[in-house]
């Protein structure tokens, strides 16, 4: 076909005919950059960006109809890049647009909440002060009992020594290093015998007193003679009479478990054995009162 | 060129110089108009936070600026229209940024407090 045309005519000849085959053609031009923001553009509406930014959104409609309407009519293939080009940019805008409107609205939601928790915070915290105050009002109230307890306690051990205290000094009690000792002398037990005169009956009742108000104490009841006599009669003799006070003592409600007694003879005296008056002395009784709660130790 | 020819090319002149003069007005005000896009886009931060779209806006205005001075209005205000939808895309996606870290913040913020308020709850238990 070529050939029959002169090289003059060739070319605006051939250019119109590739213009009249392209011009007739079916099929619809489009572009990369046109399939792209068509793309964007359903993801755009897939994702409400017309909700949140319904003008940015109408924009890229009208650019996307633009670049879609410049491509059905088979525009120039740079011109419909351009629209296309155009298009996605508007789709992007909106799309960022709608993205702005949900940060301000989670952000607004967030102040809320931020709102809420920070009342609660306030609220707990009230409520563990409210706590800690009624706590420390209990301790404040237990201290203040256990100091009253205290100082009740402390009065009543002060009254009960005083008590103690004046009951053995009614006794004519001496301290020793084993304790208090009340001596029950010759005359409170008839001569010779283990049986208490009733004088001897009295003081072991004062006795008897003691034990019964301090019951943490405990009495060890030791007789002596003087050196008259065989060793034996002497030693059981000591030994009944301090039987006989604990008797005594059981009979006025002391438990027997709580006074033990020795009979130690004519050891230990407290003077000679020459005149009838020492040796009086050295016949006795003598009652060793235990300290509150503590074992008598043994005579040395 | 043949007589036939001459009058449609006359004519085609005379549109072509008409287009031309009517043209002017619409591309400096779209220039201008791109200009202020692309001033707002820098002043919402989008040299920070939009860096490629703002370059891209600014590139657009000064060949839309060039054409213009070149009287070259169909592509000036080509240039000039590009320009305005890069800026205001460089600006939006600043403003979506602020928006999105000021929300994450405190969104932060909260997740911090409840955290405290639970750990202040359970001490007290």
């Amino acid at each position: 076909m070529k050939k029959t045309f002169t090289q003059k005519t060739v070319t605006p000849l051939m250019l119109s005919l590739v213009l009249a085959v392209s011009a007739c053609s079916s099929t619809p031009v489009t572009t990369s950059t046109l399939d792209q923001a068509r793309s964007d553009y359903t993801a755009a509406q897939n994702g409400a960006v017309a909700q949140h930014a319904p003008n940015e959104f109408k924009a890229a409609t009208e650019a996307l109809n633009a670049a879609n309407t410049a491509a059905a009519n088979r525009e120039d293939l740079s011109k419909v890049d351009q629209l296309a080009s155009l298009a996605k940019t508007k789709i992007a805008t909106a799309q960022e647009v709608a993205r702005t409107r949900l940060a301000e609205s989670s952000l607004s939601s967030s102040k809320q909440e931020q709102e809420r928790v920070r009342l609660q915070a306030r609220t707990a915290e009230a409520e563990a002060a409210r706590r800690n105050a009624e706590q420390a009002q209990r301790d404040a109230e237990a201290a203040k009992a256990r100091a009253e307890q205290a100082t009740a306690a402390t009065r009543d051990a002060q009254a009960q020594t005083q008590a103690l205290a004046a009951q053995l000094a009614e006794l004519q009690a001496k301290q020793t290093e084993r304790g208090m000792v009340v001596t029950l002398g010759d005359v409170l037990f008839n001569t010779d015998q283990a049986v208490l005169t009733s004088g001897g009956m009295s003081t072991v009742q004062k006795l008897a007193n003691i034990l019964r108000e301090n019951p943490d104490r405990t009495v060890l009841v030791e007789g002596f003679t003087d050196s008259t006599g065989s060793t034996a009669h002497n030693l059981e003799l000591s030994q009944r009479r301090a039987e006989a006070v604990r008797a005594a003592l059981a009979q006025m409600g002391v438990e027997r478990n709580r006074v033990e007694t020795r009979g130690y003879g004519e050891a230990y005296p407290v003077a000679g054995n020459n005149t009838a008056g020492d040796r009086q002395l050295n016949r006795r009784v003598e009652i060793v009162l235990s300290e509150a709660g503590k074992p008598i130790q043994a005579r040395r | 060129m043949s007589p036939r020819l001459t009058l449609p090319a006359l004519f085609a002149s005379a549109l072509l110089l008409s287009a031309c003069a009517s043209q002017k007005a619409p591309a400096t005000a779209d220039v201008a108009v791109s200009q202020a896009a692309v001033e707002n886009a820098a002043q919402a931060g989008a040299a920070e936070l939009a860096p490629a779209e703002l370059t891209s806006a600014r590139e657009k205005f000064a060949r839309a600026n060039q054409a213009l001075k070149e009287r070259d209005y169909k592509l000036a205000s080509e240039l000039a229209t590009q320009a305005q939808a890069e800026a205001k895309l460089a600006q939006s996606k600043a403003t979506s940024a602020k928006a999105t870290s000021a929300a994450d913040a405190v969104q932060e913020n909260v997740r911090v407090l409840r955290e405290e308020l639970d750990r202040a709850n359970s001490a007290n238990k």
